[in-house]
């Protein structure tokens, strides 16, 4: 079956090429640019993974990870937090929130697909 | 007494039995409370500002075990808000060398402090903005490269070889900017052990050995008492003595020498590395301690580094409650030595009854 991951990131750029890394691995990619649009998406498409950006206009990935845990609906949906840039302690404070885990951009595409292979189950391929 | 009130800085300077001797002016200032108050009470009986007085409180405790301890704290001040005060906390003996108390000299570095934190706050937002196009440069290149988009004709394959290679080169420059500007100086000195002398020279000049022979540089080590024990986080403090070596070997003369000596000094040991090359003119003895600093102008210099070497070796022995001296005249080699932290096997108190045995005996 084919495995859906939601890709939440207001970076256009990100979005798309993280889509292409990932649908030529055999995932489906959904995608929202914010926070709001996420936490809605979340509910309606129950993704089997979430890549989750932190910097984000209007809520934060920090927001988006608390909101989403604190939904039933959306709270076993495992999330990976995805971010370019250094945050004190962010490793820790992503598990904490109930990441699964932290990922770094710029990304090697072969890690990517591996990590997301992990957590959200073997893709089509 | 004069002196000491007209100092930048503010003194404390409490009596061996903790008590409060002299509080100056600036002192007053920063910790809130009033000298004529203040004189003749433990410090945690005052009333003024409770962040400095339990940390200096803290810190004079800690004086049984280390000589001197410096920390940052911050403090809440009611006409400008937060401030920074750095508090360095120092054994004092008498003339016989026993213990008559501790000195501590604080001082305001809010300006350093807000202006670090402001680095590194751009440095952090330059490598966002750095890496999001990077991190497309970088996938589109690779799937492209491994013919995930199609395939690709001789030429255009090593051109996209090129253009993953050139990302990654460049990915790995802004990690490298980043870990420049999110250096953490209180994070030093955290895990302190007890190891031998000899455990922290160990493979210490390996680094070296090559940079040093291509330049037909004699590297030396000799070390005193290498059984002696230490008392420091190890990983740290080799870096401290790789970061003087490399200096010495960056700054040293061709065909020149480095001699790395720890030797006696007292009751401990002194760790000491001496070159015969450029040196360092000694108006800028205090400033190469200093994050960034460079004697020579970025856009024309021979040598490479990013001005951090000293810093954080400095950082690093500071936390060990030393200081590294530095001696050198421009064009005539330089010395970089600092007292190694040793393990105390005796408290002030054990020292004091050991001396009442010493006189029972018969």
């Amino acid at each position: 079956m084919t495995r859906t991951v939601l890709i939440i990131e207001d970076e256009k750029l990100i979005v798309v090429s993280t889509q292409m890394v990932l649908e030529a691995a055999g995932f489906r990619v959904e995608s929202a640019n914010n926070g709001e649009d996420g936490l809605a998406k979340a509910r309606a498409a129950t993704p089997d993974l979430i890549l989750l950006d932190i910097m984000m206009p209007g809520i934060d990935g920090w927001e988006t990870l608390t909101r989403l845990k604190r939904d039933p609906a959306t709270s076993r949906i495992p999330v990976i937090v995805f971010t370019a840039r250094e945050h004190a302690r962010g490793h820790q404070r992503s598990a904490d929130l109930g990441a699964v885990d932290y990922f770094r951009k710029p990304f090697e595409p072969d890690e990517l697909v591996e990590l997301v292979g992990k957590y959200a189950g073997e893709s089509a391929n | 007494m004069t002196a000491i009130a007209s100092l930048m800085d503010g003194v404390v300077y409490t009596d061996p039995a903790g008590n409060v001797a002299l509080l100056n002016a600036v002192a007053e200032e920063l910790v809130g409370a009033r000298s004529l108050v203040a004189v003749g009470k433990r410090l945690r009986d005052l009333t003024g500002r409770p962040e400095l007085l339990q940390a200096i409180g803290a810190d004079l405790g800690r004086m049984a075990e280390e000589r001197e301890t410096t920390r940052t704290v911050e403090v809440h001040h009611q006409l400008k808000d937060l401030i920074y005060v750095r508090c360095t906390t120092s054994r004092v003996h008498d003339h016989r060398g026993r213990p008559a108390g501790a000195m501590t000299v604080l001082r305001d570095v809010t300006d350093e402090f807000k202006t670090d934190q402001l680095r590194n706050q751009f440095l952090s937002i330059v490598a966002h903005e750095l890496r999001t196009p990077l991190t497309g440069i970088k996938a589109f290149a690779t799937m492209m490269a491994k013919g995930a988009l199609g395939a690709l004709a001789e030429r255009q394959q090593r051109a996209c070889d090129s253009i993953r290679e050139q990302a990654l080169r460049l990915e790995h420059q802004i990690d490298k900017l980043i870990k420049l500007g999110t250096l953490d100086v209180a994070a030093y000195g955290q895990q302190k052990e007890d190891f031998a002398a000899k455990d922290l020279v160990a493979g210490l000049l390996a680094p070296f050995e090559e940079p040093a022979r291509d330049r037909r540089i004699a590297l030396t080590l000799a070390v005193e008492g290498g059984e002696a024990l230490l008392h420091a986080d190890q990983h740290d403090l080799r870096r401290a003595c790789q970061s003087l070596i490399e200096n010495a070997v960056k700054f040293g003369r061709d065909g020149g020498k480095v001699a790395v000596v720890i030797e006696r000094r007292g009751d401990g040991l002194r760790f000491r590395v001496d070159d015969d090359g450029i040196g360092v003119d000694p108006r800028y003895h205090r400033r190469i301690f200093e994050k960034f600093f460079q004697v020579e102008d970025p856009l024309t210099r021979h040598h490479g580094g990013a001005g951090l070497g000293l810093f954080v070796a400095n950082g690093i022995v500071e936390a060990h409650g030393c200081r590294i001296e530095v001696e050198s005249r421009l064009g005539q080699g330089a010395s970089f030595a600092f007292d190694l932290p040793m393990t105390v096997t005796r408290t002030p108190e054990a020292d004091d009854r050991a001396v009442v045995t010493e006189e029972d005996k018969p």
